[in-house]
This record gives structure tokens, sequence and C-alpha cells, in this order.
């Protein structure tokens, strides 16, 4: 086990655990002298000046994020070789210069530097008002302007506490200022309770609560003020731990969780207390009673104290770990531990994993470090690897469980190697072993060690890849612009490229004003086509807010969705494109969306409709669409359409609809000289079908139509009833019977020239209506009927009047008639015989018997069921 | 019985469909809190009766009332408005928001689009100013199981406004329809389609699987095989005649929606008069699945042979006291089904009464006529007479549309003559309708040789039915007249279009037959 004993060498006992420092990238590249000026965004690495920590205001950003730097000209600074204008400077975690940008000169002092969880940086100034930038360029967000955060006549910044989603400032007159929407274009500062600082008192020091380890959702902040602590929330101030008695506080932190406090007293004791100050968990006496630089959590067991060139590491019992540096130091607390970031390096301290420790703990005889010995002696071929696997052989699942645990916590990658080659040499025996979670892991560490390249820089753990999510990982790699890197790993990972491709296509034309649309586009299409169902509307909308319009009319062509294609086409003006493809995709309400458009433009030109109707004329689906719609609230516009495309017909028709509704409207009631419109309108459409010879009929009927109103008119004004307008030739000429107005009947019948066949069915039902059964004789008399006396039959049977049918039905010609005529007055005899007569005779009586025995069936069927309701 | 049809039968999973509609619907209406009208348009509220029982709706403080131009009486704070998509629905609405503002009443309202929003409708509601006051949303309602093998679009006026209006939405719809269908079951490989608007949808479809593709893999294999798509300007002979099944009468005489017909009370056999009843029909009435398909002599004789049978029975029971428990079970479980048959022994009587008319008799017959298309002048003045007679205005143009369809149109002079005696004998209002008539091409005058009987022979649609009882063709439905989509569907499950290929082109619009890419079965 020899190979062992050098890893834990390097490892530190606190209390009862072992803690580690890995370096993770040294030297820095910012380390060496600067060679040339600063350039602009993302130069080479020879580009930025150094960062010295000591010179500059910092931050860095967790989940190894970016650094960002300005050089603090509150401190005087000997300039090398570097302009004496400030920049703002933005580096990887590995220290390569990734953008930089002028600082604007005569803004209030910078007080602090933070990053927001969405990766914006933030810039504090000293009169309260806060400065954003976005990722990767540090672009201002919004405007270039600050936005203040305090009220008028505060003070300033006397003092800030930032976290990912706001920050807590504490004014000059001690007074909290809270903004938790930091992200948002106007963010809402708010004041919380005063604090009640007396005027000879001074605020020590400030630590935060974050918002989701509260009850109320809102952020605590913690003041340590003369000799006690209160807690300031918007609802009030509340005093902590006086029965403590734990004296000034000169520097707090809050821990990962939430839940702890650590406080470095005025008389060098480092205590640590639940945030609710309800007891000391365990205190430690320091020597120094200076308060020091910084304070931080390693993880949940640990604290860091840092003064100039000591880092101490302070655990709940034992002696704590002393690391000497030479150089300044800058904290950055993780989930999971502390990146300690120098001039030099980058390094992470953390607490050895359990599963490491099993493995290369001195003297550990755990199943884990025995298959990791195990695999060793197998590559050497010795068979004590059989030997080891024997001893092991019950307990191998959980040392292979530790060895891939073990494997995901390293950075060095020959040791991922081995442990991961340890587990394998496991998995050989164990099949019950679920070998996803071996994948798993691979493809997790191909991922990790993928992003922590120092050309990448993040030097994310297993746990804080865990926390942060592939998708926010892959989101934060495009924004740096690291979109080949987000589409490998996308792929990988299975997850859908959309996003990368399509953050890569909107990028690539904003930085490629220079280069022609169509080259452009033969290079966007090429990276597109790799995502079946990739919104092309989305790239095109950002070309054209981009100002290439023409690219984007060519990007929009692509899009399969016509939904999102034809809005898009109408807000680049390709209206008649918009048109014809909504046309083209079936969907009726996208055609009604490009017309209602095109509509609104032309009503806001002020051009002519007829412009509108040419456009919608030339396509048959956009017109009849526009048509039904028109039916329904444009009548006038529909009227003016039909008129000016020579649908004179349809116009016609038009008027036909609007005479009628003359008609119901009760104001136009009968006998009035309201008729005029109606008739007038209906002669109109007549007029308009006369144009053209298709719709002769029409025009006829029109006529006619207009006639009758008229007659009917003058009906309803000799006999002063109004019962006439509104009914049809044939009603009216009954009417007229029915009064007893023949002569009135006749001129009807002349007018119209109704055919004797119709009169007689006509007159001989009006007046078996009025049971003027004489006149029906007389009428039956006249002549021969030209369609024979069927009308007289059914006019008497309709009435029930056997006796003046049985007149008639001797005289029908049609024996099968007859014995029909019969059968309806049930002389079934009578019926046989006419039936007889026919030539189909069989068939007619076969029918008439079924209809006559299936009546007589059904009848006692429903009797006999009667005695349901006895049960 | 519920007039919810019991879809535990039915080849594919229905009940799932049918159960995700309600979900969205109750999801609707709980997402409004407290007190509301829930204000539907006529038709959907047929519709909606075959997806929940509204008092289910009634539990979440929801007062149910028909949308139509009247103001709207209430007490709710909060209207929420569910209407199909159809722009004459929308000045409803607003006249009803426009009156409660005129009385001072503030109310909150809410509007859902069935199945979908539409902006002509929006822009009416703007027009009218009121389309600020509502919250929009949309209740995605495409298909309703109508019983355990038929599912609807209901889509009432689709045929005039393709063919009359020129407004194709339903196409897409239809589409829509089948596209969702396919996410539940999976892509249908094979498409059959006739006519101009079928194979459009077909194209839209497809369209549609590349839009928002339908995953092949994940889904196995599709549950649906074929679908067959037809316009129903193909076949616009076979609705035109008389149906002589059950079912077919009770529509014809009584109109059945929604899966049920309103009769009087007195009809059914109950002692109230006037009142009216409404009688579920669907395939949850053991009794009626056994007879809706058959003609209606034979309905009678199967109702008449359980009604003695159970009569029998009930004689023996009371006769004798030798049952034994079990025999008398038996005889109770019988006598459950006697509700059924009392209810069907109704209805059929009342059909009768209608079908014993020698005037149906006539009609039948002379359907049968215009269909052999044989004799012109007895079709001819048929017509003629019953316009002179003033017959029902819908009868006489269903007889019409049906000669001129058979016989190409007619001559001019005819044409002319018999649209003057309509016009003249129900008034000059009909105009409009003639003309639509016309432009639909289902009533028109003769410009060619009819083809009518080409297709009738090829595809045997005249057929002597031999035994009625037991017929052996689809015939018997139409005393003898197989109805012409009812072949193109065996032809198309049978061999697809190949077979029949010349004889599609003599019917309207171009055909289609889509095999769309699987993935392999393996």
């Amino acid at each position: 086990m020899s190979s062992s004993v050098s890893v834990a060498a390097e490892w530190d006992l606190l209390s009862d655990r072992f803690y580690r420092r890995i370096t993770i990238y040294s030297p820095l590249p910012w380390s060496s002298p600067a060679t040339t000026t600063a350039s602009s965004s993302g130069g080479g690495s020879s580009g930025v000046g150094r960062l010295d920590l000591s010179t500059h205001i910092v931050a860095a950003a967790p989940f190894g994020g970016p650094i960002a730097a300005v050089r603090d000209d509150s401190k005087i600074v000997q300039l090398h070789s570097e302009p004496s204008r400030r920049r703002l400077l933005l580096f990887s975690s590995s220290g390569h210069p990734l953008a930089s940008s002028p600082w604007t000169p005569h803004l209030p002092r910078l007080h602090s530097l933070a990053f927001s969880s969405s990766l914006n940086l933030l810039a504090l100034l000293s009169d309260g008002s806060l400065l954003r930038f976005r990722l990767p360029d540090l672009n201002p967000i919004t405007s270039s302007s600050p936005v203040p955060l305090l009220p008028p006549a505060s003070g300033g910044v006397a003092d800030a506490v930032f976290w990912g989603g706001g920050v807590a400032i504490l004014t000059e007159d001690n007074r909290v200022v809270v903004t938790t929407d930091i992200e948002v274009d106007d963010p809402h500062p708010r004041e919380l309770a005063d604090p009640g600082v007396a005027e000879d008192e001074q605020v020590l020091c400030m630590a935060v609560v974050e918002p989701q380890f509260v009850m109320s959702g809102s952020p605590e902040v913690l003041l340590a003020v003369g000799d006690r602590v209160v807690a300031v929330d918007e609802d009030g101030v509340q005093v902590l731990g006086e029965a403590l008695e734990i004296g000034p506080v000169q520097k707090m932190a809050v821990s990962p969780n939430g839940k702890l406090l650590a406080a470095f007293a005025h008389d060098g004791r480092l205590l640590v207390i639940p945030t609710d100050f309800s007891r000391i968990i365990f205190e430690y006496e320091c020597d120094s009673a200076l308060p020091p630089d910084q304070i931080a959590w390693c993880g949940l067991d640990s604290v860091l104290l840092y003064w100039s060139e000591v880092l101490l590491m302070v655990g709940p019992n034992g002696d704590p770990v002393q690391y000497n540096y030479d150089e300044p130091v800058m904290l950055i607390p993780e989930c999971d531990g502390v990146r300690i970031l120098t001039n030099s390096s980058m390094e992470f301290l953390h607490r050895v994993p359990d599963s490491t420790t099993l493995i290369f703990g001195i003297g550990s005889m755990s199943p884990a470090a025995l298959l990791y010995d195990a695999r060793d002696h197998y590559d050497k071929q010795s068979a004590k690897a059989y030997d080891n696997y024997q001893l092991i052989s019950s307990s191998l699942p959980e040392a292979i469980e530790a060895c891939i645990d073990a494997a995901g916590y390293e950075f060095d990658v020959s040791r991922q190697h081995t442990l991961l080659r340890a587990a394998t040499y496991g998995l050989a025996f164990c099949s019950r072993f679920p070998h996803g979670r071996f994948q798993e892991m691979c493809k997790i560490l191909r991922v990790l060690n993928a992003v922590r390249d120092p050309e990448i820089g993040m030097p994310l753990t297993v746990k804080q890849y865990k926390l942060l999510t592939a998708t926010v990982l892959i989101g934060r790699l495009i924004n740096a612009n690291q979109h080949l890197l987000a589409l490998r790993i996308s792929e990988y990972l299975n997850l859908n490229p959309e996003v990368v491709i399509m953050h890569w296509a909107c990028e690539k034309i904003t930085a490629s004003a220079a280069i022609p649309d169509v080259v452009l586009l033969e290079g966007l299409l090429d990276k597109l086509r790799l995502c079946k169902g990739i919104s092309y509307a989305a790239v095109a909308a950002h070309a054209d807010n981009s100002g290439r319009r023409k690219l984007a009319a060519m990007l929009v062509d692509h899009e399969s969705q016509s939904s999102k294609q034809i809005p898009l086409l109408l807000s680049i003006d390709e209206q008649d494109k918009a048109l014809q493809k909504s046309i083209d995709s079936g969907d009726t309400d996208l055609v009604y969306l490009v017309l209602f458009h095109i509509w609104q433009k032309i009503s806001v030109e002020k051009s002519a409709p007829l412009d509108f109707f040419g456009v919608i004329n030339a396509r048959p689906l956009a017109r009849d669409l526009f048509i039904a719609y028109a039916r329904h609230s444009k009548h006038e516009a529909l009227k003016d359409f039909f008129l000016s495309t020579g649908r004179l017909q349809d116009a016609g028709f038009l008027l036909l609809k609007e005479s009628r509704e003359l008609e119901r409207n009760p104001m136009a009631s009968k006998g009035s000289p309201l008729h005029g419109p109606q008739v007038r309108l209906v002669e109109q459409a007549h007029r308009l079908f006369a144009e053209t010879k298709e719709h002769l009929f029409e025009s006829k009927s029109a006529e006619e139509h207009a006639k009758l109103l008229r007659v009917q008119h003058q009906l309803e004004v000799s006999t002063k009833q109004a019962i006439f307008v509104g009914s049809s030739v044939s009603d009216t000429i009954k009417t007229c019977i029915v009064m007893g107005n023949e002569r009135a009947a006749v001129k009807v019948k002349s007018e119209f020239k109704v055919p004797d066949k119709r009169w007689y069915w006509l007159k001989s039902c009006a007046l078996a209506t009025v049971g003027n059964w004489d006149a029906l004789e007389t009428f039956s008399r006249e002549k021969r009927p030209p369609g024979g006396y069927k009308p007289f039959v059914e006019a008497c049977i309709d009435a029930g009047q056997k006796t003046e049918a049985l007149k008639y039905i001797p005289k029908l010609t049609d024996p099968g008639e007859r014995s029909e005529a019969y059968a309806r007055l049930n002389m079934t005899e009578e019926a046989k015989k006419a039936a007889s007569e026919a030539n189909n005779g069989d068939e007619l009586f076969g029918r008439l018997k079924s209809t006559l025995a299936q009546n007589t069936l059904i009848d006692t069927l429903r009797d006999r069921l009667s005695f349901q309701g006895t049960y | 019985m519920a007039q919810i049809p019991n879809l535990d039968n039915a080849a594919l999973n229905l009940t799932a469909l049918r159960e995700q509609s309600q979900k969205e619907l109750l999801s609707i209406i709980k997402s409004i809190r407290g007190k509301k009208c829930l204000v539907i348009d006529p038709k959907l509220a047929g519709t909606l009766s075959l997806i929940l029982q509204t008092s289910a709706l009634k539990e979440y403080g929801t007062e149910l009332r028909i949308l139509s131009a009247d103001p709207l009486q209430t007490e709710c704070p909060k209207v929420v408005y569910l209407v199909r998509s159809q722009l004459n629905f929308m000045k409803f609405v607003a006249n009803q928001i426009k009156n409660d503002e005129s009385k001072g009443l503030q109310r909150e309202y809410h509007l859902y689009f069935v199945p979908r929003r539409i902006v002509a409708c929006e822009k009416i509601l703007e027009e009218e100013k009121v389309h600020q006051k509502l919250t929009i949303g949309e209740y995605p309602l495409y298909l309703v199981p109508l019983d355990e093998d038929v599912l609807s679009l209901e889509l009432d006026y689709s045929l005039q406004e393709c063919l009359i209006e020129g407004d194709t939405s339903s196409v897409w719809h239809v589409a829509k329809a089948i596209h969702k269908l396919e996410f539940a079951f999976g892509v249908i490989p094979n498409i059959r389609a006739k006519g101009v608007a079928s194979t459009k949808a077909a194209e839209l479809l497809n369209h549609m699987q590349l839009e928002d593709p339908v995953s092949m893999d994940n889904m196995g294999i599709p549950e649906i095989d074929t679908v067959i798509l037809l316009d129903r300007e193909v076949d616009m002979v076979t609705p035109m005649c008389s149906q002589l099944t059950y079912e077919g009468l009770l529509d014809e005489m009584l109109e059945i929606h929604n899966g049920s017909v309103e009769v009087d009370a007195s009809i059914m056999g109950a002692q109230q008069d006037g009142k009216k009843v409404k009688v579920p029909l669907n395939s949850s009435d053991k009794l009626y699945k056994e007879i809706r398909d058959l003609n209606l002599h034979v309905v009678v004789q199967v109702v008449r042979q359980k009604a003695t049978s159970i009569q029998q029975d009930y004689a023996e029971v009371k006769s004798t006291n030798t049952q034994s428990v079990s025999e008398l079970k038996d005889f109770v479980k019988r006598l459950h089904s006697l509700p059924e048959i009392a209810r069907h022994v109704n209805l059929a009587q009342h059909l009768q009464s209608f079908a014993a008319k020698p005037a149906f008799h006539a009609r039948v017959e002379i359907e049968q006529i215009i269909l052999e298309a044989q004799t012109y002048e007895t079709c001819y003045e048929y017509i003629e007479e019953i316009i002179q007679k003033q017959e029902p205005i819908e009868t006489v143009l269903r007889l019409l549309v049906l000669f001129s369809l058979t016989n190409g149109g007619l001559p001019k002079k005819n044409f002319d003559y018999l649209r003057r005696e309509i016009l003249h004998s129900y008034g000059f209002e009909h105009m409009p309708l003639l003309y639509n008539l016309e432009k639909a091409g289902l009533v028109k005058r003769q410009e060619s040789r009819t083809n009518w009987p080409v297709i009738s022979r090829a595809l045997q649609l005249i057929v002597d039915i031999k035994d009625p009882e037991n017929p052996d063709d689809i015939a018997y439905i139409f005393a003898g007249y197989a109805p012409l989509s009812i072949r193109l569907v065996q032809h198309a499950v049978r061999s697809g279009w190949r077979s029949i290929e010349e004889l599609l082109k003599l019917l309207p619009g171009p055909h289609m037959d889509l095999k769309r890419v699987r993935c392999l079965d393996h």
C-alpha cells in the first residue's frame, strides 16, 4: 500500500477529520508580467495586465465562475507598465482573461463587486448606486448610468453584503436597505426596520441570512452594534443572544446552510452559534485579538480565518490547522469547500470525502482500500490480486461504490483513472452492482474534466456540478461563448442542443456585421440543420433586430412552423409572402391574421381599400375568408368589394338579405308605406342580376318578387288585412280563395302565370280548408282537371271527409292511386279490388297488407306490456 | 340510462380520450374561483352532455346558461363563456357584456374558445370594444365520442363552408383532430383520401407531423392502421335518401341529437301530455345495440319475440309454485330488460305510424326510381306535384337534389320551371338557397351526360334484397340502394384505391393513397 501513503501525506487532520488543499491552477497566467497594454474584449492571454489582489477590488462567482476585478483607487499603487486609466477586468477561474472594458471615469468610488446568480456582474458604488454588466463582453445592462438603490440623503454605503439574488446595504446613517430583485430592469430596494443604532455607537460588522433560509422568505440582516447583535428584517429589530455575553463582534459569517454563524469577538474568540443565538456550539481562542481580514465557512464543519499571511482553519475541537501564504489571498466559499485565490494560484480546500479516506487513509484495511490494492496487484500480474478479492468478496459492492465515489472527488485525471480501474476490477466479479452507476460517473467526470481545462476554467466538483445541474452549466458555457464545448456536452448528455445552437446563431449574427448575408446564411444553416425542429423564426427575429432584414427574410424561409413564420414575415414587411404562406398552411386563422394586418396597414396608410381588394381577390381562400368575416361585421365594405370586383350577383344577394332584414323589422309593419324601401332594394337587386347573362333567372325572380310585394301591398290595402306581405305566390292565392275573393286569386294567377296544374292543387286545398264542398264540386265540373282528380281526392281525405272523397276517387284514372286512396280510407276490399287492376298489383297489395298487419301487431304488443306496472 | 355512452367495448381507449376532455373542462371551471355563470353556445351544450354530467359542474358553484341574443340573467359576479369559435357568437357575447354595463353591473368575464382562439373572432370583440374586458382561453375539444365506435367532430356547417363560402377552416380542424388522435394512438400509417377537402386534410396532417411530430419510436405499433377520408361532396346521393333502419328512421322522424331523441312524454307511455322527454340512444342500451341497424319490420318482430317470452315466463311464475330460487332469480334478471323493451316498443310504434303512411311508401318508391335513373318523366312529374302540393320544402329539395345528381342535372327548361315553381310555392326568400344549391352543384342545369349509371353499375349500388330479414348486403338499409360512400370504404379497406382508380376519376375531387414512413418494428 505504498502508493496510498503519499496521497494521505498531503492531508491535514482537524478534529477527527482530514482536510486537503488541492492546487487546481498554478501558476495563473496573470502572474507573469504583462507585456502589452490591455486589449479590448477577449484578447489573447498576454493582453491583460497582472492582477494583484492587494491592489484590486475583486469578485469571484461561486461554482467555479469567473473573476472580476477593478483597480482599487483608494490605495496607492505602483503602476508598472499598465495604463493609468482603470479597466474592468474579467478572468476565468483559471486566470485567463475573458474581457475587459474601460471603467467609466468620474463615477463615485467603487465600493464592491459581485456576481449575481445568473452571472451578471454587479458593481456597487459608494453613493449606493449600482452598475450591472452582462457577461461575457461586459456590456452594461439596460443603461450605462447607475441605478440608485438608496434613498436620497442616506449618506452613501457604509457596508454591503451580496448574495446570489440580492444585496443588503448599510448606509452611513445606519439604515439598512435590501434589494432582492437585483436582476430586473428596475430593481425595487426596500428599507428594513430602523436597527436603532445610537449616535455614539458604531456598526462593527454585518452578515445576511439569505431569504431561502428565513421563514418569511425575505432576508434577515445581522448587525453587530456595540456589544450586541441585532437581527433586522422588514417588520422589526430583534436583539440576539444577550444571555451569551459574547461582547462586541468584529466579524461574522453565516454557514452555507444558513443555520450557523461564525463570529469573531473583540477578545479574539471565534464562536460558532446558531443564527437564533440560542447557545454557543463551540468556541476557540485565537492568538490574535485583531479581527481577521476574511472569515469563511469551509463546508459545514470548519471555519477559515485569514489574517495577512496566515490562514487558520478552526474545527469544533482539537488544534486548528494553519497555512501560511506570502501573498494576498481571497476566500471563495463553495457549497462543499472553499476556493483560495492568490496572485499566483487557485486552490481548493475541502474535507477529504469518506470514500477517499477509506481508500487512501494510512493503514486503511477497508474493502475499498483492498480493492484498490488488488487492482494494483493485478496490473503487476501478481496473484495477490485474487487474495485481496477473496478477502472482500462479501463487501464488494460497497468497495466498488467507494472507488467510484472517490474518483468523482479527484481533480487529478490519472488518479480518477486508477480509482475507476479499481472499480472495474471489482465489477468483473460483481454482477449485481448497477453498472449504470459506473457509467454515470465516467460521464460526469468527462464533463468535469472538460470544463476544468484551464482554457475553459470552471473548476467544478461533482457536488457543485450536481447542485448547478447540467442545463445551467451549458447555459454558463454558452454565455462564455464556449458554444462548441456546450454543444458537445449537450450531445454527450443527450440534452437538446437547440438552446446551444440557437444562442450560437444569434451570437454569430451579432458578431458578423461584415459578413455578407448569403455567406452568413450558409454558415448558419449548416449548424441550424443539426437540430431538428429548431425555431428558424427566432433566429430570423434576432437577425431582424440586428438590422439585417434581408438575412431575416432568408432565414424565415426555412421555418417549418407556419404559426411562427407568418407573424415574423409580417414584422419584416413581407406581406405578400406571409399571405401566400398562410394560405399554403391551410390554417385559416393564420390567413385571417395576415388579412387583418394588411387591412389595418392600409387603413393607417389611408390608401384606397381597392389595393386591399386587389390583393385578396387574386387569392380565393383569402377572398372567401374576408367575405365570410365581412358578412358578420362589415356589410358596406363587402358591398364595395363585390361591386368593385364585378361580383354583381353577390351584391344582389346582399341587397336581398337587407330587404329581408327590413321585412323582419317590426317598424316596417304590414301594410305600411315602409314597404317602399324593401321593394326598392329588391328592384335594385333585380337590376344587378340583370347586368350579367348568367343570372337571368335570379333577375326575373327578383322582378317577380318586387311585383308580388306590390300586389300584396295592394291586397292588404283593399282587404284591410295585413296578412299578405311575406307570403308566397301560392299562399297569396290560397288566402284570397279562403277569404272568398276568387277574383283577386284569379288575378294573381294570371299576373304570375301560375300553371293550371298548380292552380287546381291550390284552389281545392283552399276550398277544403274552409269546408266549401259545394264550391269544390262546382270547381271539379268546370272542366276536366289538367292533372286529374287527385287534388280533389287528397283535399277531401286530408280534411277527413270520406263521403266527399268518394265522389272523386272513382274518377282517378290510375288504379294504383285509386287503391291507395281507398286504403287511406280503410276500405280494404275496394283497395284490394283496385290493386288487382294495377300492373304491379301483387306488390302493392302485399305492401298494404303488411302495413295494416304491423299496425295491429304493435298495438297489441303495447297493451300486453302494460303489466309492467305490476311489479 | 345515462346519455354519456359506455365506451368500455370500444376498440380504442376512448374512455381516456373522454376523460381528458372532462379534466380539461373541470380545470377551467376550477381555475375560476367562486360563484360563476357558465354560458355555453346551444350546440356545444348538447356536445358537452356527451362528455360529462352537467350536474358535475354545479358542484363548483356553476350556474348554466345557453348563449343567446338576449341579455344574460344571473346573479353571479363572474361569467364564463364557453363557445365554439364562430363569428356569429361574438356579437351575442358583446351584447351581453354591453347590456350588463348599461345596467351598471360589474362582472368578471372569461371567454373560452372551443377548440381554439381565432383571430377573426377576437377582431369582432375588438370592434365591439369588449375585448379588453375578457380573459381569453381555449378549450381544445376536437373529437367527441358519440358511441363506442363513433367519434364526431361536431362540425355541422363544414359542407356549406367548404362548398359555398370557400371557408376551409374545417379542413384544418379535421387534420388537427386526427393529429391529436395520433398523439394518443400513434401515427396512422395509411391514409386514403378522396375529394378536394380530404386530400388537403391529409396534406395538412402530414405537415403537422413535420411541425409537431408524434414520436414514432416510443409508441410501438400504432393502434389505428388506416384512416379513410371522404369528402361529403363525393357522395351527396346517400344523405338525400330515406333511411329505413330503426336508427335511421328515428333520425329521419325524430332527429337524433348528441345520441338521444326528444319525444313527447305521451309517446313513451307516460300520462303527462305536452312534456318532452329525452331518450338516450347508444350502445349502452343492449337491446338498442342489437336492433339499431335492423329494418323496422324486423325490429318489430325482435321486440315482440322478447316481450312474448318474458310474458310467458311471467305467466308461468304466476301459475305455478314449482320454480327454484335460481329460476326465479333468472326471471327477475330478465325482467330488468323490460324497461328497455318497453322503450323500444313505444318508439317503434311511433315510427310505424309514420312509416305506414302511403306518402312514405310513395317517397321510398320514387327514390328508388330516381336512383335507377330510368324514367325521367315519372320523377320529374312527381317532384312537380309535391312542389305544387306544397309538401315540406326539405322533402322537395332532397328529391330534387337526388334527381339532379343522378340525372347529371336538369334540362334548362325543366330546371328553370321547377325553380320558379319552388319560389312561387315557398316564397322568393328561397332564392339564395337555390343559388347556393346550384353553386354547390347539387341542383344544376344539365351540361353533359350523367355518369351515375356507370358508377352505380361498377360499384353495384342497386341491389335486389331477397331476404330483408337476413340481408347479405348493406343495400338493405335503403331498400336496395347501397350507399356510394360505404362501397368506397369497402374498397378502400379491402384493397386500397388502386382497384377502382378509373371509377374514382368519375367522382369529384382528386384521390390519394398515402403510406407514411414508420420505423422498423424490431
